[in-house]
């Protein structure tokens, strides 16, 4: 069943075409790794399924509703409810500790729970670093801090832009074994890279170029875990 | 954890592990607590400490006989001072006048309660001692340098009550000059001793000339005195001493004036300092704002964790405005007024709000922008 699906979606800045008549859709489980160049719309397509953006035409629907005409507050709430993100840059609040900022995901959700977010942390192998500041940790750590604040509200989608992009091989490693993990868990995954080995570890991939679907195709590679 | 919990953990949390950053908006805020609360201070002590001052200048109220037939001692004075708060009362001088014969001269003698006196007309500069025994006086500057006496010096006086030989009373008394009286003023003129002896030398008699008055007080409490006192003791005639009280008046006027510009001027610098201090946090925390809406904070989320830190951030400005002020103030007093100051309970509650109020409206503007803040751009570093 669709989860997620875009149909001929486009994104225009002025004369500039980001998304161009895009079409997909993404079961419910399904480990999607969208790829492409610089510039090829990954960034424009990963803000509209985030619903941090709209697209200029085309709908999107999410879990069968469509949220493309949506107000930003509605967008706000679905992002709350339904989506958990994933940074390249972590972005996690200097001042707050690991688990504060797990928090803080709870706490525009529904309420906050210390233990629950101490088993979220605990999932991605940070137990022992809860009461770390983010300026304590490495960048692979942080990464961890980062998914665990997404996993926390149980999204129906975890979407991450380019999660291993500010890691080493190690921590690389470790990122792609999570989300092997959530995978088998059948947590929803999309994720934005440039990338060749971490599209390669997805279940699909799907490449973009000048803002167009160039390829989109099962990794007859994939491993489940 | 509630979500309240949560909502002070993290305002607390960006006060304290950020408290680098927020030293100076505190700073501020803390400064124009100080200043206000100490000039507030001031304000309503002003008054206070400005006619402690005053009565230095010598009586503000005196009273007459309300008539030639009106009964003016000292029980019917007593009646009238009765209708005077005891707290703000300085001073009272009953003063009866006498002419005096000394080296043939007729010389102006009061007779006075001394310590009265002393208390209404604390200018009065004495060469000498205070009389403190009996036809001990203290002579004017002027009489003295007329009569040629000096402090130490005894002289002859004569007492009579009329012109004729046969009205005199007390012939060739012996009296002291205990001290010698400079005021620059018509005081020096005259001869000053106990209302006792007075009464021994030149005759018992219950009437008084004058009282003068020394009463810490304002002019409309004074104003409200005299009134009171017209319509209690129909014998005495209550008259302010406008040239001491309107002078203090207006000095006290322009005086709380200023104090109220120079505070209101502080209140909307620290605004200032605090909104442009809050702009550049917004500004600097733009990716956070950002990170939060991804999360799904709503704009009204993001305007009160901003608007929570800046309360808070005034509360306690707030606080350490209050002790601070009241040192402030303090300080001020004793090096101007040389008294100290009445702390005023009812002042931390105020200085408090005050902060709250003033930093939350210099928030206003800085916090409503970050409402602003698109996530997707800052979040991608844009």
């Amino acid at each position: 069943m669709s989860l997620l699906e875009l149909n001929n979606i486009s994104k225009i800045y002025g004369d500039l075409k980001a998304l161009d008549n895009v079409s997909l859709s993404v079961d419910t489980g399904e480990w999607v790794a969208i790829m492409g160049p610089s510039g090829s719309g990954k960034s424009t397509m990963m803000n509209i399924i985030g619903c941090m953006d709209k697209p200029t035409s085309g709908a999107v629907l999410l879990d069968g509703k469509d949220i493309s005409k949506e107000s930003a507050k509605s967008l706000t709430a679905i992002r709350r409810d339904k989506i958990g993100l994933i940074f390249q840059q972590f972005h996690l609040v200097n001042y707050l500790t690991a688990v504060e900022n797990v928090m803080v995901a709870q706490y525009y959700h529904s309420m906050p729970d210390e233990k629950e977010a101490l088993e979220a942390l605990e999932r991605v192998g940070l137990a022992d670093r809860a009461k770390h500041l983010p300026s304590q940790l490495s960048g692979g750590e942080q990464q961890r801090v980062c998914i665990a604040r997404a996993l926390i509200n149980y999204p129906e989608i975890v979407l991450a832009d380019e999660p291993t992009g500010n890691l080493d091989e190690a921590n690389e490693n470790i990122v792609l074994d999570i989300f092997k993990q959530l995978h088998k868990d059948g947590t929803t995954l999309v994720v934005v890279t440039h990338d060749p080995e971490v599209g390669e570890v997805a279940q699909r991939t799907i490449t973009l170029e000048h803002g167009r679907i160039v390829k989109d195709a099962l990794n007859a590679n994939f491993k489940e875990a | 954890m509630t979500k309240r919990k949560m909502f002070l953990r993290m305002i607390t949390a960006s006060l304290v592990r950020r408290r680098s950053r927020m030293l100076v908006a505190l700073l501020a805020i803390a400064v124009g607590a100080t200043i206000l609360s100490g000039l507030v201070t001031i304000y309503y002590d002003v008054p206070r400490q400005m006619g402690a001052q005053f009565r230095n200048y010598g009586a503000n109220m005196i009273f007459l006989a309300a008539s030639n037939e009106a009964r003016f001692d000292l029980d019917t004075v007593r009646r009238g001072v009765a209708c005077i708060d005891a707290e703000e009362l300085v001073g009272v001088a009953p003063y009866r006048y006498e002419t005096v014969r000394i080296h043939e001269q007729p010389i102006l003698a009061a007779g006075t309660d001394l310590d009265g006196a002393k208390a209404t007309s604390p200018y009065w500069h004495i060469d000498g001692e205070w009389p403190s025994a009996r036809y001990e006086v203290l002579v004017g500057q002027e009489t003295a340098e007329f009569l040629g006496l000096k402090t130490g010096d005894v002289f002859n006086a004569t007492w009579s009550s009329g012109e004729e030989e046969e009205d005199v009373l007390n012939l060739g008394v012996d009296m002291k000059v205990a001290g010698i009286l400079e005021t620059g003023g018509s005081e020096e003129e005259y001869l000053y001793m106990s209302l006792s002896d007075m009464e021994e030398l030149a005759g018992e008699t219950e009437k008084l000339d004058v009282v003068e008055l020394s009463v810490s007080a304002s002019a409309d409490e004074l104003k409200a005195y005299e009134q009171d006192i017209e319509a209690n003791v129909p014998d005495i005639a209550p008259r302010l001493v406008k040239r001491v009280t309107e002078s203090e008046s207006t000095v006290l006027t322009k005086l709380q004036s200023l104090v109220f510009l120079v505070t209101a001027v502080v209140l909307v610098l620290t605004m200032i300092c605090v909104a442009t201090t809050m702009t550049a946090v917004v500004t600097e925390r733009r990716k956070e704002i950002g990170l939060r809406k991804s999360l799904g904070a709503s704009d009204g989320s993001i305007i009160w964790e901003f608007m929570g830190e800046g309360l808070l951030l005034g509360g306690v400005g707030g606080i350490l405005g209050s002790i601070l002020g009241f040192a402030f103030a303090q300080f001020v007093s004793v090096h101007v007024f040389s008294s100290s100051i009445t702390y005023q309970p009812a002042l931390l509650p105020v200085t408090i709000l005050v902060s709250v109020l003033v930093t939350g409206l210099a928030c206003l503007l800085p916090v409503r922008s970050a409402t602003e803040v698109d996530p997707a751009l800052v979040l991608k570093g844009e």
